[in-house]
């Protein structure tokens, strides 16, 4: 499935539409999304770092979706990079 | 919740509005209230800072500042009125960044509240800042991770070294 991924914080610097689009298998876990957005990153993104990736939660709009957990039937998903809100 | 007031403010219609805070907040059954007010300061880190921007995720931020508002009653345990609101957009030096009031019966747990609701924001909701300099320069502020593993890592981390926050916000 056609999965898009919203972005914010610095990683908008990944693509200036404010989202990424990756084809993922149906019913795949946040831990491969991860793994598939590394790859991403590193093939499109290179002023990106791995480790951001790897630092950064998957969410929905209701919810933080945590690496076990499979990504939603709707196909849209953010990845959210470490916060620092106030 | 009608006690529970949470908002995202585009600084590109208006300002963060601390009396409507009180206004809110404000209850003949209640004698403390507690603000937090957060302002852009000018300097950073040695560095001398023009404005910021934030970024949010809307629906979720709105969705933590309601849960943050839900656990601020569990800790009062008893009535409360809450109101939390944070700006997005860009913010000269000055302007608020978000404003926390809480009220209660009386002070203790209105102090205990309002500092449970801004730790919270700055620790869990998502909300970006992108810090601009004077020379022309800008950069996202390191922040916490939500990620389960690096959270977990981070505040063990921050157990051993004796940082509440294993950082610098």
């Amino acid at each position: 499935m056609m999965l898009r991924i919203t972005l914010f914080g610095a990683l908008r610097d990944a693509d200036a539409r404010g989202f990424i689009e990756l084809d993922v298998p149906d019913h795949s876990t946040v831990a491969q999304v991860r793994e598939a957005m590394q790859h991403y990153v590193r093939e499109h993104a290179l002023t990106i770092s791995p480790n951001l990736i790897q630092r950064s939660a998957f969410a929905s709009e209701e919810e933080i979706l945590h690496n076990h957990r499979q990504i939603p039937g709707n196909g849209v998903l953010a990845i959210l990079p470490p916060v620092s809100g106030g | 919740m009608a006690d529970i007031y949470t908002a995202v403010v585009d600084i590109a219609h208006a300002p963060l509005d601390v009396s409507a805070a009180l206004d809110f907040v404000s209850d003949p059954r209640f004698g403390g209230i507690a603000t937090f007010i957060g302002r852009v300061r000018q300097h950073n880190l040695g560095r001398t800072v023009t404005g910021v921007s934030y970024d949010l995720f809307e629906p979720l931020a709105v969705r933590t500042f309601q849960a943050i508002g839900e656990r601020a009653r569990q800790e009062v345990g008893g009535p409360m009125k809450l109101y939390i609101a944070h700006a997005k957009g860009h913010l000269q030096i000055g302007d608020l960044a978000v404003v926390i009031a809480a009220a209660t019966p009386h002070r203790d747990e209105a102090f205990r509240a309002c500092r449970l609701a801004i730790e919270a924001v700055k620790h869990e909701a998502p909300i970006w800042k992108q810090e601009h300099y004077v020379d022309g320069d800008s950069a996202w502020s390191e922040g916490c991770s939500l990620c389960e593993e690096h959270r977990d890592a981070e505040l063990a981390a921050a157990k051993q070294g004796g940082n509440k926050h294993g950082h610098g916000h």
